[in-house]
């Protein structure tokens, strides 16, 4: 295809994520340097009856004429980085001169607002992940041993916790595990305890916010390897009955090898969505437990009156150089692919 | 011929009396149907409960005294002299102004479909046919895209949106989300049109067509069955969109998703969280009708990206 | 009708050379065969007379005019493809009018074009056929009645018998040169099946890596190949080779001796056509213990395991012999081709 005939083809879709996505993180870039407006204050003097008293005041007028002139506030270099809210290098300095053993350095870096996020982040991505592999290959090879008549309907439910929209389906759970809710109630019946409350500690919040990742995920990798042991090869298969493998040694040895360039794709699919996790905070109502960095970006322009945007561009820049290490090795591996094809 | 096979097989298995080749052990079959019936009803029971639940009274859907009353409807009964009440659902679409939202979601969700296939079967036909090195930057350029948090983007936009004075309207979250969800057309797209041989359109070319024609009369009347997997998850990424839709568009232009939650601020405290029950079971019946008319294509379009590595 | 001319040209992707400085003169009504293994640049060179490919460098040139620039839309060919490129949502009267419609022939002229074209090609009673409801042969006539339909200065076809059986293969290939031979057009047919090649071609050109290794006729190619490629890929079984010395006009390998050929000392290759050879009793250049035995039906095979290479001739269907036995054949001076061991050139002989 000439180059100008594939231009004019693909100058829409090119146009639209240039735009809005590419230039958006630019734009973070350029907004993360920069930090809002100190409050200008005048000196108002009030008389009344008494007497004079002298107040000091926002100067709403002036403050409103500064955001207009430099919407994006005034210049801060790397400072937001650095602050408390952020890397908090100071801190981190601080904490480790005060603290002994790694344990404790851990335990109260872990306090600080982005470690906090970022160690959430990182447990939900590389907890959550496996076990959507291991749950989802496991349901695959329990519908494949199915009769063909409950194959249908069995995949219609399954694919419900995975169609349906990540806040409604937390709030659905949340409702259930609230101790009012059937699964609360009984886990407080169970256990004896009328105080127990999945929400109130904070390992038990993680836990919650695991399980829910990995049953609205496992789905996905069931469909996937549901179809992947659709394809493995026959001949393959039966050359292993006829050389005598048992059938576990038969999963062992061609299933498993058959489809794990699918666990690399699911692997990395999750690896992507979880990274963002985000809903799930809001539908369980977690945030004083388990904040990620998507969470803390939205808490940063939304929480607040104004919204503090060299905050969360700040937290979007670093999750940003997260994505990208996360990606770098599949990166490196298509660029590899690319290569030995060309 | 037979009988040495025959004898082989007394051979090998001496002892053991066999059913037939390919019959599985008994326990095997308990082990995964036990099994894929508890996933089944971790998968659906959720959903079911909650949709029963949304026609009774809080009181029984949130029972403190026994789960059962939220299956009996005593306090429903007790309340509204019957065993099944619209009471939150009323609540929700009139008091609330839910269908506001209903249709707000509606707008969105065809306006982001249509841009997003269009878009993307260009672009993605595109890709699949030119054989210049640049093909590949664009299409791993869409796959860090992809990786992208949405919320990352969205601080990105906040502050210039709020400058050109366009924050707030249903168009910008459309085109946003058209944006968003390119990356992932244009892959999938791209490889359905991998599939479809490159004889058809060349022969349309040589037959007399400039690949525009090529691309209209020869490829687009095959297309169909891709462009819909790719517009149901066009569709469910619009539909289930919290992120841009709930902080890019004002309190009235809001959508489904983003409604639910402002449900949670503020009417959950005043105890009408039935409101929000009957929203998410509303919000919740469109999917169970999709999942049962396009179940296949669901399918086909989770797997297209696995199937070629 | 018009002469097609290729001067020079070359195809390359990136570092990668696809097509080498093809040069060749394609007669008007010529029927020309691009013979090769696959990745040898003969559907490249047939795509970029098409307008499928751009021409690195080069021209192409076609009844006298440069098209290097054209659009295949613009060039004036029709083309027959491997998978056939039929339109699935048309009937076969529609797939087959399809040129003619965006090609903006007029209207009254359709039906009649479309009707000679289907009558060649025998489908009426499939005209209103979807290309689903077709057998593979069937779809093959419907891309090449949509090729004929609009009288075009050249024919291309790009492997057009390779997704049928063997059965429907020859008596496709029949139905083309028939066809051919009717329209008289300039024709350009790439294989890589050289059965075809030979059967079809008025002239053949073999290639391999990108470059032409010989243009001839058939028979040219077949009794004189130019170097070891062309001889070990012509011929049903492809020619014997065997790599040994000549020194004083005797040829000496790993049991093969052949006196009397003209050719200066030194390492060459030998190659000599199964069929040319014959089994004797004694005294034959070739004494070794037979390595198989095949029926082949009208006849049989003998092969003997020669150093690295497989040889074999050709004898009478009847004759028999055990695996290990000695076995002697007549391979006479006369019938053997020398190569040049470095090269693969053949020398002359």
């Amino acid at each position: 295809m000439p180059h100008r005939t594939f231009s004019l083809f693909i100058l829409p879709s090119l146009l639209a994520m240039l735009l809005f996505v590419a230039l958006p993180i630019g734009s973070v870039i350029y907004q993360s340097l920069f930090i809002e407006h100190e409050q200008i204050m005048v000196e108002v003097e009030n008389c009344g009856p008494f007497g004079c008293t002298t107040e000091r005041r926002v100067d709403a007028e002036a403050m409103a004429q500064l955001r207009a002139e430099e919407p994006a506030g005034r210049w801060n270099g790397l400072g937001t980085y650095f602050n408390a809210g952020h890397l908090a290098f100071e801190r981190i300095g601080q904490i480790w001169d005060r603290t002994e053993t790694w344990g404790q350095f851990l335990d109260q870096a872990m306090n600080l607002p982005f470690y906090k996020a970022l160690g959430f982040t990182l447990a939900y991505t590389f907890i959550v992940t496996p076990f959507v592999i291991i749950l989802g290959f496991c349901i695959a090879l329990g519908v494949n041993a199915l009769p063909n008549l409950a194959k249908g309907p069995v995949i219609f439910f399954s694919l419900l916790p995975m169609i349906v929209t990540p806040l409604i389906g937390s709030l659905v759970l949340f409702w259930m595990i609230d101790s009012r809710g059937i699964i609360g109630a009984t886990l407080q019946t169970i256990f004896g305890d009328p105080t127990l409350s999945l929400k109130a500690s904070p390992t038990l919040t993680w836990v919650t916010l695991f399980v829910y990742g990995v049953w609205h995920s496992a789905p996905f990798a069931f469909v996937v390897f549901y179809a992947g042991l659709q394809g493995v090869p026959k001949d393959t298969m039966e050359s292993a009955m006829v050389d005598g493998a048992s059938r576990r040694e038969q999963v062992r040895f061609v299933v498993i090898p058959y489809l794990m360039p699918l666990v690399v794709f699911i692997a990395l699919m999750q690896l992507m969505d979880n990274f963002r996790v985000f809903e799930p905070i809001v539908g369980f109502s977690a945030e004083a437990n388990a904040t990620s960095l998507s969470y803390l970006i939205y808490s940063d322009l939304r929480g607040q009156d104004t919204p503090l945007f060299a905050s969360a561009a700040a937290t979007s820049v670093l999750t940003t150089l997260g994505v990208i290490v996360l990606l770098t090795p599949v990166l490196i591996r298509t660029w590899r692919d690319f290569n030995r094809k060309a | 011929m037979t009988d040495t096979t025959a004898a082989d097989a007394k051979l090998i298995a001496p002892r053991r009396r066999r059913r037939s080749a390919t019959a599985k052990p008994l326990p095997l079959i308990a082990l995964s149907v036990g099994f894929v019936a508890l996933w089944v009803i971790a998968a659906a029971f959720p959903f079911l409960w909650t949709a029963w639940g949304s026609f009774k009274v809080e009181a029984d859907f949130f029972s403190r005294q026994n789960w059962m009353n939220a299956v009996t409807g005593v306090q429903t009964l007790r309340q509204t002299g019957e065993a099944f009440t619209m009471d939150g659902y009323e609540g929700a679409w009139i008091e609330q102004e839910f269908w506001r939202a209903v249709i707000n979601t509606a707008i969105v969700t065809f306006f982001v479909t249509t841009i997003s296939l269009t878009f993307g079967t260009l672009g993605g036909y595109a890709l699949a046919r030119s054989g210049f090195r640049y093909t590949f930057w664009i299409l791993i350029m869409a796959l860090i895209f992809r990786a992208m948090p949405h919320v990352t983007l969205v601080s990105g936009y906040l502050l210039p949106f709020f400058e050109l004075g366009i924050w707030g309207y249903l168009p910008t979250t459309i085109i946003v989300l058209v944006a968003i969800n390119q990356p992932f057309t244009l892959w999938m797209l791209h490889s359905f049109f991998l599939s479809i041989p490159k004889d058809l359109d060349e022969s349309a070319m040589v037959d007399g067509c400039t690949r525009f024609q090529a691309f209209r009369l020869a490829v687009i009347p095959v297309m169909w069955p891709g462009v819909i997997t790719t517009g149901l998850f066009s569709f469910l990424l619009a539909y289930n969109d919290f992120t841009v839709t709930s902080m890019l568009l004002t309190a009235e232009n809001q959508t489904m998703v983003p409604k639910i939650n402002s449900f949670l601020g503020s009417t959950q405290a005043e105890g009408k969280v039935m409101y929000a029950v009957a929203a998410v079971v509303s919000a919740i019946a469109p999917l169970f009708v999709l999942i049962m008319f396009f179940q296949r294509q669901i399918v086909s379009g989770l797997t297209a990206g696995a199937v070629k590595g | 009708m018009a002469r097609l001319q290729l001067k020079n040209v070359n195809k390359r992707w990136g570092s990668y050379v696809a097509v080498k400085d093809f040069d060749l003169d394609i007669a008007d009504q010529e029927f020309l065969v691009l013979l090769g293994p696959s990745g040898c640049g003969k559907s490249t060179t047939m795509r970029m007379i098409a307008g499928l490919e751009d021409v690195t460098s080069g021209e192409i040139v076609l009844g006298g005019r440069n098209v290097n620039n054209l659009e295949p839309k613009d060039r004036d060919i029709s083309m027959v493809f491997q998978s056939y490129g039929l339109y699935p949502n048309l009937s076969v009267y529609e797939n087959i009018r399809f040129p003619l419609r965006v090609r903006k022939v007029p209207k009254e002229q359709h039906h009649e074009m479309v009707m000679t074209a289907i009558r060649m090609v025998e489908l009426e009673p499939f005209m209103d056929r979807r290309p689903a409801d077709l057998s593979g042969g069937q779809r093959q006539r419907v891309a090449l009645g949509r090729a004929i339909v609009r009288k075009p200065t050249v024919f291309l076809m790009d492997e057009p018998l390779s997704n049928l059986d063997a059965k429907l293969r020859v008596s496709t290939r029949a139905q083309i040169k028939n066809l051919q031979s009717k329209l008289k057009t300039t024709t350009v047919y790439v294989t890589h099946d050289q059965i075809e090649a030979m059967t079809l071609a008025d002239r053949v050109v073999v290639m391999n890596k990108g470059e032409i290794q010989q243009v001839g006729t058939p028979t040219e190619i077949y009794d004189n190949p130019a170097n070891t490629f062309v001889a070990s890929f012509i011929g049903s079984p492809a020619m014997n080779l065997v790599e040994g010395r000549i020194e004083g006009g005797t040829f000496t390998g790993d049991g093969i001796t052949v006196e009397g050929l003209k050719a200066p000392s030194g390492p060459v290759t030998l190659g000599f056509r199964a069929e040319d050879a014959s089994i004797v009793p004694s005294g034959g250049q070739i004494a070794a213990p037979v390595y198989a035995v095949e029926l082949l039906g009208e006849a049989s095979m003998i092969t003997w395991r020669l150093g690295e290479q497989l040889v074999s001739v050709k004898t009478a269907k009847d004759y028999r012999a055990e695996t290990g036995q000695m076995v002697e054949a007549s391979v006479p001076a006369a019938i053997c081709h020398l190569f040049d061991a470095e090269t693969g050139k053949a020398l002359p002989r």
